[in-house]
């Protein structure tokens, strides 16, 4: 089902990103060099109905039962910490999954990561012209540098899994 | 349609994936575009060279465990949604930058650059955004640096240009 799901959500989102150039990055880009906010109203707009559609929905779905994060999360932290066999208290800036440590209690730890990373991201997101979403449409409208971005990407995961998470993991273990 | 109206339709539609359409977990995962071409090319990988996929004796999956069976589409569906918009109104165009950071070449690296530096933290700009609606403290403030990292990065190229 996911796979339906993720696959029409793409389409809707490849075709209207198309349509209006949405970028995130490039937003914030604009912002600061031209004071368009063009783009950025796009980042806002994403943020709002994201938001909105948690609020809203989760009355009705037991999936959305760990929203809002920094309240409900400690449930999904102390569950797996028990299987773990790991006692440690749950702090509120502990994120969401994905990160390589991610159920790790060290909060320390995770902001070094979302610090490290979200830094790279921008600055490396600059130097690219635009945000992984943009890097694709642009790729799909024909753009030979975009195609070069998207095979790096695919590379990146892959270098990533093999060696850099387990590293990291490895440092804060 | 302006890019307001796009962010919100697809942020409502996010949301809706995880409630009704079981993308989860990890939560906040409905879009994501380094971590949805995580789990696709990890999915792939596996199936061309196992060995890839074996840590420490055992084989595993590397990505979130809503991919495990079958994995997240996203990426399939904004190529193929991008590729029909830009040919149904003729913006399809085969083109390249030939100098600066935008050249294919190191295009590539800074790929790769953004693709490591976005799974260190889990998630691509957009993510991060969808963590921040989830209320994910972190990752509003990995959003706060994302802008100051754009910020050096404009800088950056004012100066060279």
């Amino acid at each position: 089902m996911h796979v339906w799901a993720t696959f029409i959500l793409g389409l809707i989102f490849g075709w209207l990103g198309q349509r209006v150039r949405f970028c995130t990055i490039g937003g914030m880009r604009d912002y600061y060099l031209i004071r368009d906010s063009r783009l950025l109203k796009g980042l806002f707009g994403f943020l709002l109905g994201a938001f909105l559609g948690f609020l809203v929905l989760k009355p009705f779905s037991s999936a959305l039962k760990t929203f809002p994060w920094f309240l409900n999360g400690k449930s999904v932290f102390l569950a797996k910490w028990s299987t773990m066999g790991l006692q440690a208290q749950v702090h509120p800036l502990l994120p969401v999954p994905g990160d390589p440590i991610s159920f790790s209690p060290n909060v320390v730890a995770h902001l070094v990561l979302a610090i490290i990373g979200g830094f790279g991201l921008g600055f490396l997101g600059v130097l690219a012209g635009g945000c992984p979403f943009r890097q694709h449409v642009m790729a799909a409208e024909g753009s030979i540098s975009a195609m070069a971005y998207l095979l790096g990407f695919a590379v990146g995961a892959l270098i990533f899994h093999k060696f850099i998470g387990p590293f990291v993991s490895s440092i804060f273990a | 349609m302006s890019p307001f109206w796009v962010g919100l339709i697809v942020g409502v539609g996010a949301a809706v994936v995880q409630a009704f359409f079981k993308v989860l977990p990890p939560p906040a995962y409905g879009v994501c575009i380094a971590c949805h071409m995580r789990d696709l090319v990890n999915w792939v990988f596996i199936r061309i060279w196992p060995i890839y996929g074996v840590s420490e004796g055992v084989p595993k999956f590397l990505g979130a465990d809503v991919s495990k069976v079958l994995p997240v589409f996203t990426i399939v569906g904004i190529l193929v949604g991008a590729f029909l918009s830009a040919l149904v109104n003729r913006e399809f165009k085969l083109r390249s930058m030939k100098f600066g950071p935008q050249r294919p070449l190191s295009e590539f690296f800074i790929g790769m650059g953004v693709m490591v530096s976005a799974l260190l933290m889990g998630g691509c700009p957009l993510r991060t955004a969808l963590k921040s609606a989830y209320l994910d403290l972190t990752a509003i403030i990995a959003l706060g640096m994302i802008l100051v990292g754009v910020i050096v990065g404009s800088e950056v190229l004012k100066r060279s240009a």
